[in-house]
């Protein structure tokens, strides 16, 4: 599946990298990384994610 | 303004703030003109951070923790329920045992159970006004915002909704904690927290015998499925938090917002014509007028930021209300106004700890605001208003309005 975060709207709260730390991560400088393209084995995951964002920034795709 | 590197800067060259007058004012001049002098100042407890891009950056700064945990300490309470749980629930953990239990708690609050939830929001607010709409008068925080607020919380537990003068009397007698008198309360308040946690087991105690889709159901089936990951007390703990946590603020949040509609009467007048607004109404009341106007952040290390030394166990307070209304930061950043696209406020606190309610605080405040705009025009003071002290936590205990009704 596809994972998109709208980087206009992301606040980088981090609760992505709480409910699915194998997608998301913060970089050295603090900036958001993910991975585009995600096994679906992670897909509950990735949608506890996209659900948990505050700015609701995560678009999911197939 | 100079593109010079940032000086080295001392606390000894900031403003100095007075936080701990009761006479004290966030919205007062004297933090204006703080914030015009400088991104911080100094204050009784330690740091106050005033301006927006500063505060953005510190809520979510790594070497910053959320700087509640010591709070019974600092009261000489260490022992008891209160304290007890306090220290182990949510708000006061960090680094993994906070992920885990965020990970448990994030899908009982999702935004998908609220919009369930919406039908539930608009019959409470409906049956609240139907109680004074005639009266032409009413008091806007024991008639409308301390019943809406309860009776979410009730609905979002399953409880009857003649429940809510109990609940919130225990969440009010547990509140005591957060206030100067914390000692000389503790007995009420060790009270209110033993009856909230057997409130707690005995919803739990329900779902068990019959699951349900409901915010109590998924963190019975999270503990039951995955025991390690969310025990007992976790779960309760949790449960304790969520009544405790969602009736003061958004009792106070609803009245904030009157106080902002009632100075700016256009805006009320075009909330009633176009309740679509609704939703954008609560973001700028937020902003200019949120409940909770600071949150606490604790230096975990001796750390710099922006040429500011800062020394690991300093609190820091971040003004958001400060900071969400700064001229420098937005255009026309003090005037209210619902139809205007603004920054990103702090009301609801950001970074690991954002408020974890707020899909929930966001759809109850967005219901009532649509139906009493379009039910009650002309709303005005009609007594006198009696306020807490206008400092970290805000609102009206008592606000006495009239109107017209529609």
């Amino acid at each position: 599946m596809k994972v998109h975060v709208d980087m206009s709207i992301c606040l980088l709260h981090g609760q992505c990298v709480i409910a699915a730390p194998q997608v998301f991560s913060f970089d050295d400088e603090g900036g958001l990384v993910w991975l585009a393209e995600v096994d679906d084995s992670l897909r509950a995951d990735v949608e506890a994610a996209s659900d948990a964002c505050p700015e609701q920034a995560i678009q999911l795709g197939d | 303004m100079t593109d010079a590197p940032a000086a080295e800067l001392t606390l000894d060259d900031a403003p100095y703030l007075d936080v701990a007058d009761p006479a004290f004012s966030i919205r007062s001049q004297a933090v204006k003109d703080a914030r015009a002098q400088s991104w911080f100042a100094r204050t009784p407890y330690g740091i106050a951070v005033l301006r927006y891009d500063e505060v953005q950056k510190m809520l979510r700064h790594p070497k910053l923790r959320q700087g509640s945990h010591l709070w019974p300490q600092h009261n000489g309470v260490t022992t008891g329920k209160f304290a007890t749980w306090w220290c182990n629930m949510l708000l006061c953990q960090e680094g993994d045992t906070h992920a885990r239990l965020r990970r448990m708690a994030n899908p009982a609050f999702s935004p998908k159970l609220i919009a369930d939830l919406q039908p539930k929001f608009q019959t409470l607010a409906n049956r609240l006004i139907d109680a004074f709409i005639d009266r032409g008068e009413c008091d806007f925080i024991a008639e409308f915002t301390e019943p809406y607020a309860t009776g979410v919380i009730c609905d979002l537990l399953g409880l009857p909704f003649e429940k809510w003068r109990e609940l919130a009397d225990i969440a009010g007698d547990m509140g005591l904690a957060l206030g100067v008198t914390f000692k000389e309360d503790l007995p009420k308040i060790e009270a209110a927290i033993a009856r909230l946690f057997d409130y707690a087991e005995e919803l739990v105690a329900t779902r068990q015998a019959n699951p349900t889709e409901d915010f109590i159901g998924y963190l019975v089936k999270s503990h039951q499925d995955n025991p390690d990951q969310l025990s007992r007390q976790e779960m309760l703990d949790m449960i304790v938090l969520a009544i405790f946590g969602g009736i003061d603020t958004t009792r106070n949040q609803i009245g904030l917002a009157m106080d902002m509609f009632i100075q700016n009467p256009d805006q009320w007048r075009l909330l009633g014509e176009q309740p679509d607004l609704a939703k954008a109404a609560v973001e700028e009341v937020m902003r200019t007028r949120p409940t909770t106007t600071w949150v606490t952040r604790a230096a975990t290390e001796d750390f710099e930021f922006q040429g500011l030394k800062i020394k690991g166990g300093t609190t820091l307070h971040l003004y958001g209300q400060a900071a969400a209304t700064d001229p420098a930061a937005m255009p026309e950043a003090e005037r209210f106004d619902i139809t205007i696209p603004r920054k990103p406020h702090f009301g609801f606190g950001g970074g690991t700890h954002h408020c974890l309610g707020h899909f929930i605080a966001r759809g109850d405040m967005t219901a009532a605001l649509a139906l009493l705009a379009s039910r009650m025009k002309n709303p005005r003071f009609n007594g006198e208003v009696t306020w807490l002290p206008d400092s970290g936590n805000t609102g009206a205990i008592a606000m006495p309005i009239a109107f017209d009704k529609a």
